[in-house]
């Protein structure tokens, strides 16, 4: 069985893009990727299948045949992929089984999400009715459940989940493409508006329009399109529910445990050698758990990770330096591939002023909250130079 | 759509029914199905048992941004309801809190489920229940 490996990336700067279709947004980061893939590709001869991951939040682009229509690249198995937050980088492992299997010798994986054209909006698609199965559990207040606890079982502090957001802003005006390119303070989180207690508008990713593209191609094809290809080395995918009655889901995602597990023992690394980690912190205190969930630390112990600058761009196990979603923003069926394209960047000593230097082994982690706020899946991927 | 879906589990609503599964003990609320959540029994064996209408908040948040007509603060918990007859595991369900002062609510307080109207879909009102610090209980 062949590898599968990245060998190209191609994104747009995320943010408030109302002058963008829905369209324009696949359409930019495709070329961006055809433009800058080392050695050059014909892409309607080279690309023999496509990935395509977006909710559609924007209902403008359902099935494959939309990213057909945004890129030109008709005659050719078009698949899209829904699943929760973690949509882009689902799109991406089966892009990577199918390359692996050796049915796909070129995927182009490409995600993404008008968040912004949406005239509900996450917090209004809330609504109240049947609460306990999780109707009227919005997004901030599903996190925040998890803080609440954390911060009661560990003693956790509001000061230690703060400082995600912290450095994750100022990695994100290093990085050109965040949508939110400001620094903050401790104290500027703790003093924005709440928006669901324990958590305020800075522990909060923004609301982002976005595109995101990479190609994944096989053993013998990968030196045809650069002389630096990143090799995935494992993945895994998983789902949870705090429902099922294991306090452990209270606090953290026993699914992203699952999710790394299976990645950890595909690719023969362990949470020691990731180099850097590009990771979902669609609010603080997710990154602050996942810290946990993949091994980085001791359960109970991601605010003391973050209190000792582990997770920082100049500290041991540097994680989101892309900004992260807090920062870069959260169009989400670009999200996956945007973290996915981060790692390809940071391993090819390509990441300009975050890049972390001598990477060689990155993880990329992605989770998603779906049937109204009781399940989680999640998704990780491990690439290496 | 042939009727109000939240009809179907008018029994767990206003009588707090649950269902626990005899290969593993889990108790399902307000599901009632013939698979088990969490041993994947299938099919499993499911035996009706009463909540108690009294339980612990396992976490909490209060939500201050929700669409225009939703009152807030809204505060939101997990709590575990207890069997009525003191044996097997709990039911872990959402709900909502009548207190909205952060110094009545902490992981570990006791609460206690309050029948009342939650909402109106128009033609006819929806009964549940929403969970309250009880009286004894308040600091």
């Amino acid at each position: 069985m062949t590898d599968a490996h990245v060998v190209g990336s191609g994104i747009i700067d995320f943010g408030e893009k109302y002058e963008w279709a829905f369209d324009d947004l696949l359409e930019g980061a495709y070329l961006d990727l055809v433009e800058s893939v080392d050695h050059g590709i014909e892409p309607t001869k080279d690309i023999d299948a496509i990935w395509y991951g977006t909710l559609d939040i924007a209902n403008e682009g359902s099935s494959g045949a939309s990213v057909a229509h945004a890129t030109g690249l008709f005659e050719k198995p078009a698949t899209q992929i829904v699943n929760a937050c973690a949509t882009g980088s689902d799109a991406f492992r089966n892009a990577v089984q199918a390359v692996k299997a050796g049915d796909v010798e070129v995927a182009l994986v490409i995600g993404a999400e008008k968040m912004l054209d949406s005239t509900e909006g996450l917090i209004g698609g809330a609504a109240l009715e049947r609460l306990w199965r999780g109707r009227g559990v919005t997004m901030p207040a599903f996190f925040g459940m998890r803080a609440t606890r954390h911060m009661d079982q560990y003693e956790t502090t509001r000061e230690q989940i703060a400082e995600v957001s912290v450095k994750n802003h100022e990695n994100g005006t290093k990085y050109p493409h965040a949508h939110q390119q400001f620094e903050c303070s401790v104290d500027d989180v703790k003093e924005s508006a709440t928006v669901s207690y324990p958590l305020n508008l800075y522990d909060c990713c923004p609301v982002t329009d976005g595109a995101c593209a990479v190609l994944v191609t096989n053993d013998e094809r990968s030196r045809e399109f650069t002389d630096a290809p990143v090799r995935v080395a494992g993945y895994g995918f998983s789902t949870d529910s705090f429902m099922r009655g294991d306090d452990l889901a209270l606090t953290n995602f026993p699914a992203s445990r699952q999710a790394s597990s299976m990645a950890y023992e595909r690719s023969g690394y362990g949470p020691d050698d990731i180099d850097v980690a590009e990771v979902h912190d669609c609010f603080s205190i997710t990154e602050l758990i996942t810290y946990e969930d993949l091994g980085f630390c001791e359960q109970g112990e991601g605010g003391t990770f973050i209190d000792d600058g582990v997770p920082h761009l100049d500290g041991e196990k540097p994680v989101n330096p892309s900004g992260g979603l807090l920062s870069k923003g959260h169009p989400i069926g670009a999200t996956g591939v945007a973290q996915i394209a981060e790692i390809f960047e940071q391993l090819r000593g390509e990441a300009g002023d975050v890049q972390v230097p001598d990477a060689e082994v990155g993880l990329q982690h992605n989770i998603g909250i779906g049937r109204n706020a009781t399940g989680a899946v999640s998704c990780v991927n491990i690439l290496e130079r | 759509m042939s009727g109000p879906r939240y009809h179907r589990t008018r029994e767990q609503d206003q009588r707090l029914v649950a269902f626990e599964c005899q290969s593993c003990g889990y108790v399902s609320f307000p599901d009632e199905k013939q698979t088990c959540k969490r041993c994947g029994d299938a099919p499993a064996t499911f035996e009706e048992v009463q909540l108690a209408e009294r339980g612990e908040i396992k976490t909490f948040v209060v939500q201050e941004y929700l669409p225009d007509d939703i009152e807030v603060p809204q505060p939101l918990a997990i709590v575990d309801l207890p069997q009525a007859d003191g044996s097997g595991e709990s039911a872990r369900v959402y709900g909502l809190l009548t207190e909205t002062e952060l110094d009545e609510l902490s992981v570990g307080t006791e609460v206690e489920a309050r029948f009342r109207e939650l909402f109106d879909d128009g033609e006819r009102p929806i009964n549940s229940f929403k969970f309250s610090v009880p009286r004894e209980v308040k600091r």
